[in-house]
């Protein structure tokens, strides 16, 4: 019983942390129309940075709002120098066709570059992350509760930045400008509203939503220029299996997952786990083939 | 006193030359109609003075202010907004959302005026006033084209451009619509231009009319004379 519960309450923690992920995923998608395959590499490189501060004597929290911070800069730079141009370059008629993916394939391109260049400043070897609290079982007496510290800071951040967000994006102006920009940007525009603007801003929130996760990720992953990359996979699939367009789908999708992954890890074997999500991910597309909460099929140019 | 005064517009639509040299002035504090066929390039000019569309050649002037070619989130701030055609609207967004959609870009300066501007158009159109909570896409073709309009007048344009508001409305909503306009218009001095296909509609309450055919003006007069221009109606609009 006590294995079941703490494989539900790790599975859970793990769950909210792809769910940021997939949040990430979803925001960057809705927000400006790219796939971003780039994310999880650029939560690498910033909790690359959290871990040099770290080393070099800072406090944890330092490093971890340093890389916060970073992950929305990231962003924003990846938006401006790259993404903005690409979407004013005038798509010639041999590549308009082809017009919706470049942005994807220059992603793929950025993810390269972080890699190559976190593997040049930080030699790729593979370092331990450390984590604000306790990560071992709290003890009872003699037993152990089935959960961590660290469990629990997990779920309550991943909590506080889902209602944020939730608030950010119902209550606010700038919510409600980003939403009008993803849905109809001629609208947006015509109601005065700066659309490119609100793209780098949701590549912003989305490369701090990535960064986050990295941060909460690392400690059970080990940080190296690729270790990120199967959060990758189980991101994207969890916001394939949210409807990719619903951050709400994406939190659904995340927690399934991880779930999931936990209950194979436990009572299966490890090595399943990739099939684990391949069967969750055809499952999801055979009976809803546009995700639990997607809406009807509607792509954006 | 601000007029808008085209001058010689040249627009490009893909390959098709949709303005080829078009100029007129539409008044202060009058409805200006644009009338003519299905690709007189009516839209296309509409779009061009809201910035949508970048014109090749000629000036558009509004006021003292040469606005050719600036971005429509510039081109709104200046006072000029755009209803394009099919009745615009965020349908998964609710309709105080489309509303408030509308005036986001002014509310941090003039929070209050915009407050007073929504419940502006509520009495303006009672019918969404029933409705704020509800989706816009739950509405009916007639309210979604007055949520719209709705959506152009918080941002406290003085001139507003009219895209089609009849296109797929049954006519009594029709009426009521541009009722509502032409009363705005006598009642705040607001300027008008209105694109329409239904040129009797659009004549009746419209000040001056200008007739376009293929990208080209080929009559600018007042709208009872155009009115009462049988020759040109025959040769133009086909009836």
């Amino acid at each position: 019983m006590n294995t079941f519960i703490s494989t539900l309450i790790t599975g859970t923690a793990n769950g909210a942390i792809f769910a940021l992920a997939a949040l990430g995923l979803v925001i960057v998608w809705r927000g400006a129309g790219v796939v971003n395959f780039a994310q999880m590499g650029q939560a690498m490189f910033t909790t690359y940075i959290a871990s040099n501060l770290i080393a070099s004597g800072n406090s944890y929290w330092l490093a971890f709002i340093v890389a916060l911070i970073s992950g929305s800069l990231l962003g924003m730079i990846i938006d401006l120098l790259i993404m903005r141009p690409l979407a004013h370059k005038k798509s010639s008629s041999a590549t308009k066709t082809l017009a919706g993916t470049i942005p994807v394939i220059a992603s793929l391109g950025i993810l390269a570059i972080l890699q190559a260049l976190a593997g040049i400043f930080w030699a790729g070897e593979e370092r331990g992350f450390p984590t604000p609290v306790n990560s071992f079982y709290f003890k009872n007496g003699d037993g152990t509760l089935p959960f961590s510290a660290f469990n629990l800071f997990v779920i309550g951040v991943v909590l506080i930045v889902l209602l944020s967000l939730t608030y950010f994006f119902t209550q606010t102006g700038a919510g409600l400008g980003m939403r009008a920009a993803a849905l109809n940007p001629e609208v947006a525009r015509l109601s005065g509203i700066k659309v490119s603007r609100m793209r780098t801003l949701s590549w912003a929130i989305s490369g701090a939503a990535g960064s986050l996760a990295g941060l909460l990720i690392t400690p059970s992953t080990n940080l190296s220029p690729n270790t990120l990359d199967l959060i990758l996979i189980i991101a994207f699939t969890a916001a394939v299996v949210g409807g990719l367009d619903s951050p709400l789908g994406a939190v659904i999708g995340g927690l399934i997952l991880g779930i999931g992954i936990a209950l194979v890890t436990t009572y299966g074997s490890p090595e399943n786990v990739f099939l684990a999500i391949l069967f969750v991910l055809l499952a999801v597309q055979l009976i809803r083939p546009n995700g639990i909460l997607g809406g009807k099929q509607v792509r954006r140019g | 006193m601000k007029n808008l005064m085209v001058s010689d517009l040249v627009t490009d639509y893909g390959h098709v030359r949709a303005l080829d040299g078009v100029s007129f002035i539409a008044n202060s504090g009058e409805i200006t109609t644009v009338i003519g066929a299905n690709g007189a390039g009516k839209s296309t000019l509409l779009r061009t003075i809201s910035g949508l569309e970048k014109a090749k050649s000629g000036t558009i002037s509004w006021g003292d202010l040469l606005i050719t070619n600036l971005a429509p989130e510039e081109i709104v701030r200046l006072g000029v907004a755009h209803v394009p055609e099919g009745h615009a609207v965020i349908p998964t967004f609710s309709v105080l959302e489309n509303i408030e959609m509308g005036a986001l870009f002014r509310k941090r300066k003039n929070s209050t005026d915009v407050k007073v501007a929504i419940s502006e158009v509520l009495d303006l159109f009672p019918r969404l006033a029933e409705r704020v909570k509800q989706s816009a896409g739950s509405l009916s073709g007639g309210e979604r084209q007055m949520l719209a309009i709705s959506r152009a007048l918080v941002s406290r344009p003085e001139l507003l451009l009219l895209d089609e508001p009849s296109l797929g409305l049954a006519p009594l909503v029709v009426e009521q619509i541009i009722q509502s306009i032409n009363q705005l218009c006598r009642s705040t001095g607001l300027t008008v231009l209105l694109v329409e296909q239904n040129a009797n509609t659009a004549l009746a309450v419209a000040d001056h009319g200008v007739l376009l055919a293929l990208g080209k003006v080929v009559s600018d007069q007042p709208a009872a004379k155009m009115r009462a221009d049988s020759a040109l109606r025959t040769a133009y609009l086909g009836y």
